[in-house]
């Protein structure tokens, strides 16, 4: 792990784990978005300006440039959710389409070249004496570490609770979840908002990581990737199965990254394969693994039992 | 006292005039029968009353209260409850989480406790656990409690779907066609699970083409053609009325005579 390349992509993996759980968050309740980028965008491009052009520390750009993002989402979301289904993924692609553009004609936004020079986060200085600097990558790897951790934590304590039960009813039968009493738009508009808080997050947390932003960065095959790492990764896993699914489809393009022309077919060949062989993806060869294990286990057990007994 | 006043309810679809004027009135703790023929409009009725269609005219008020417009959910919360027609079920749960999904709205515990996971959260969670065990019961289900919905016989998937609709603890029940489907044991079966919910207090309209089991069963039946109420009143007037023979009975003559 002392090798900043790999320090690099683990942190990347969580990063982009982070945004599949927004997706297979908003996919809980039976949505499907293709702007999931937008909301990283709008997070990163929030916190870049905070800090560059109002002066604030990153420690606060941080926090504030996730609630925008959530806030945007709100408004976004009031509006789009009235049309669950195929109207919904054409406005989260519209939009996605749109924020793209802003970013790039909105003189502010610094055109389509981007805002380089974002300033790393500020040094953290410890009550002892110790000081976190954060011009090195270590930091940042354990940053993205916490917000994954604290993404992973939210997640799994809301499926976990009556919140999470009513967002897989909504996602079985919209119809059946509201005559048992589930307000089915105001259940979707709170994880459509919650997980496009988290992609603020992470957006901010990214544009002070990698020190520069554009964009195309934050576009349409951004949008699809997301959806990838949540969809291969096994939609029956809303958490684990982005992890997986970002660990594969963020390290895959970077090992070939140096055969630009081989690249596109082992992505697309693994894709293929995962989604042919592996119907409940990544998550699911986990639980098939684990299952077999305990079968072995279970049986070696039984027959060395028996073999006991006779003796 | 009027628990359900339906007044003067139209509902088209485009030209067409599903309800057209209708009045239906329900009083606590009565069995009402709702028949008609096939396209009569029984359906549309209850999508109508539970929320899940608007009304173009009319309308509906539930205890005194207008609930005409609202959201289904917000219905569900005033106590109307109801079956669908399918048997609309998560097929791939077990039963017993199709009935907690039921107790949904009797949660009191703010959601940032669920969220947390307090203790007071965990304690009700452990309540309403225990009331999706007695319903499941008492509908007699008990012993397919962790089996999937799915893998259900279809009678007992319609037991269960009448199961879901009483988590919600209404205080009255819209069960459409609960016996579509069902052999005369099973039939008996819901029937009698209704006349013991009768006792709970449970007020209930029940949409039926089988003539036979709504005679059994209801104080009261309204008969509806072509969107229109065409005769109400107790089973025997209605056996009997030309009106209701010409539109509906007239082509089940046997079953009228074996009922």
């Amino acid at each position: 792990m002392k090798n900043p390349y790999y320090l690099h992509l683990v942190t990347m993996v969580y990063v982009n784990a982070v945004l599949g759980m927004g997706f297979a968050l908003i996919y809980s309740t039976g949505l499907v978005t293709l702007g999931a980028s937008a909301f990283w965008g709008i997070g990163a491009y929030a916190s870049a300006l905070l800090v560059m052009k109002v002066g604030l520390t990153f420690w606060l750009a941080m926090p504030l440039s996730a609630i925008l993002a959530a806030m945007v989402a709100l408004v976004f979301g009031f509006l789009a959710i009235r049309y669950a289904g195929v109207g919904f993924i054409v406005f989260t692609l519209l939009f996605c389409f749109v924020v793209e553009r802003i970013f790039g004609y909105v003189p502010v936004f610094g055109g389509w070249g981007g805002i380089i020079g974002i300033p790393t986060p500020e040094p953290i200085h410890l009550p002892f004496g110790g000081l976190i600097d954060f011009s090195d990558r270590i930091p940042h790897y354990y940053l993205s570490f916490l917000l994954l951790l604290a993404a992973v934590i939210t997640f799994s304590s809301l499926y976990s609770s009556r919140i999470g039960r009513a967002w897989w009813a909504i996602k079985l039968d919209p119809n059946l979840a509201a005559a048992v009493g589930v307000y089915t738009y105001g259940y979707r508009l709170g994880a459509f908002v919650l997980a496009s808080g988290f992609a603020g997050l992470v957006g901010s947390f990214y544009a002070h990581y990698s020190m520069a932003i554009s964009p195309e960065a934050f576009g349409l095959l951004k949008s699809v990737y997301i959806q990838i790492y949540a969809i291969l990764g096994g939609l029956e896993h809303s958490v684990l199965g982005p992890l997986l699914g970002s660990l594969v489809f963020t390290v895959l393009p970077e090992i070939f990254q140096f055969y630009p022309s081989v690249e596109p077919y082992v992505t697309g060949v693994t894709l293929i394969a995962i989604v042919i062989f592996l119907p409940t993806g990544l998550a699911g060869l986990v639980q098939i693994v684990l299952r077999a294990i305990t079968r072995l286990r279970l049986a070696a057990r039984k027959k060395s039992g028996v073999g006991e007994a006779t003796l | 006292m009027m628990l359900l006043e339906v007044s003067r309810v139209s509902k088209y679809f485009g030209g067409v005039a599903a309800l057209s004027n209708v009045d239906f009135v329900v009083s606590e703790s009565e069995i009402v029968g709702l028949i008609g023929p096939n396209g009569a409009g029984k359906t549309t009725l209850f999508n109508v009353v539970t929320g899940f269609l608007p009304v173009t005219n009319g309308t509906i008020s539930f205890g005194g209260e207008d609930i005409t417009g609202l959201r289904s959910d917000q219905i569900t919360r005033r106590g109307i409850s109801r079956t669908f027609q399918a048997s609309v079920l998560y097929t791939r749960a077990s039963c017993f989480e199709n009935v907690l999904i039921g107790c949904h709205m009797h949660y009191r515990e703010p959601k940032w406790k669920a969220f947390l996971h307090t203790k007071a959260y965990r304690k009700e969670e452990h309540t309403m656990k225990q009331n999706t065990d007695e319903l499941l019961e008492f509908m007699g289900l008990a012993e397919y409690r962790d089996r999937f919905a799915g893998e259900l016989p279809h009678g007992q998937q319609r037991v269960l779907g009448i199961c879901i609709a009483l988590a919600t603890k209404p205080k009255l029940l819209l069960l459409d066609e609960p016996a579509t489907g069902m052999n005369a044991k099973e039939i008996a079966l819901v029937m009698d699970r209704i006349r013991r919910l009768r006792k709970k207090e449970t007020t209930i309209v029940l949409v039926e083409h089988n003539v036979r089991a709504v005679v059994g069963v209801c104080d009261r039946i309204v008969v509806l053609d072509h969107g229109q109420k065409i005769a109400e009143g107790v089973p025997d007037e209605i056996m009997k009325s030309p009106a209701v023979i010409e539109a509906y009975l007239g082509r089940k003559n046997d079953d009228v005579a074996r009922g």
